[in-house]
């Protein structure tokens, strides 16, 4: 009987941490950006980038699975950036347009980006 | 008092002794980094990492890896990518002038509130036959675009045995070893340490604006980095 206790004890309390050790959310979720973003350097190309879209394309549409609700700063920056990088002009000025609706802090770089993109469409 | 008791007591009193003399010191991060606090910067402007390791891949690869943290701590962080590729155009991605340009540029063109300068000190494996081993060394800065005034500094690294676990004794076991160090050390994955490395780091950074624990870290004990210099 002795026995039992001395390994149940340890077993017990391995589950009691485990069970405390509950993380809380992140602040952001961002999928699993990171790795596509270094797969995309690893193997540089349109698939590793397609990846990387759809990776944040996945970050943006579960937003609200972390603490704070809200897309990660930089986010739509990154996606619309790779959106140009496709020449899809419109697609990008509208994520530009999230970044600096969510972060003000962007709004100056955002503006200067998207007034970029303007004058580079109109002598199109 | 039994023989084992006479020997222990001191030994263990002597190891209190050598344990306490050899800790670094600690300071709190108010005490550490008034400035960040003072100043509040919102948003950081991560610039392109300066590489002093012997892999030329380092800077692409650890790149990847710093956004995530310091928006998780609170701050605005611009895109990294977008950043990057905007001082290749301007020739300054692979030069010391990204590091000699005056800070109030950034904040001109970007908006931003500090610039967070990182350096991979050391990103390498050496090789062995008995014990590889992983090192991964990350020193960061943040510096205001407004004042000039460096507002945080740490130095985070990372070190890891790549041998795995001891498979016995005998010359087998040190062919075994062989094997396992080769495997391990094809698989090491530096961004996976790099990342950790981050973690380390983070601890010691003052939380910014969109975290909760903005102004209200002060108190968080740190190992006083500059003491051991």
């Amino acid at each position: 009987m002795r026995m039992r206790i001395n390994i149940l004890l340890p077993l017990a309390l391995m589950l009691g941490i485990s069970g405390c050790s509950n993380q809380p959310k992140p602040l952001y979720n961002y999928e699993d950006y990171s790795d596509k973003y270094y797969a995309s350097k690893i193997n540089v190309g349109e698939a590793s980038n397609l990846e990387l879209q759809k990776s944040m394309e996945q970050a943006i549409e579960h937003a609200d699975n972390s603490r704070s609700g809200r897309v990660a700063p930089g986010m739509y920056a990154n996606l619309g950036y790779l959106y140009l990088k496709r020449g899809k002009a419109k697609e990008a000025i509208a994520s530009f347009k999230q970044e600096k609706g969510l972060y003000p802090e962007s709004a100056h770089f955002m503006d200067r980006m998207i007034a970029k993109i303007e004058a580079a469409e109109e002598k199109k | 008092m039994n023989y084992k008791k006479m020997v222990l007591l001191p030994m263990l009193a002597a190891a209190a002794l050598f344990v306490s003399g050899c800790a670094p010191a600690m300071v709190s991060k108010g005490e550490k980094f008034p400035m960040m606090y003072e100043e509040a910067p919102r948003s950081l402007l991560i610039l392109p990492p300066m590489n002093e390791s012997t892999d030329a891949q380092a800077k692409d690869y650890y790149m990847t890896t710093i956004e995530e943290p310091f928006a998780a701590m609170g701050y605005y962080v611009f895109p990294v990518e977008m950043v990057s590729d905007i001082m290749k155009q301007e020739g300054l991605y692979d030069t010391e002038l990204l590091y000699q340009m005056p800070l109030d540029k950034f904040n001109a063109y970007f908006g931003a509130d500090a610039v967070l300068f990182t350096r991979i000190k050391v990103w390498n494996v050496s090789y062995a036959v008995i014990a590889s081993s992983l090192s991964v060394a990350i020193e960061a800065e943040i510096v205001s675009t407004k004042t000039s005034q460096k507002l945080w500094s740490y130095t985070g690294a990372v070190h890891v045995d790549l041998s795995g676990g001891n498979s016995g004794g005998g010359l087998a076991g040190l062919i075994a070893n062989a094997v396992a160090t080769a495997i391990n050390t094809a698989a090491a994955d530096y961004v996976k340490y790099a990342r950790i490395a981050n973690a380390r780091l983070m601890h010691t950074l003052p939380a910014g604006p969109y975290n909760e624990m903005h102004q209200k870290d002060q108190s968080v004990q740190l190992y006083d980095q500059r003491a051991k210099r």
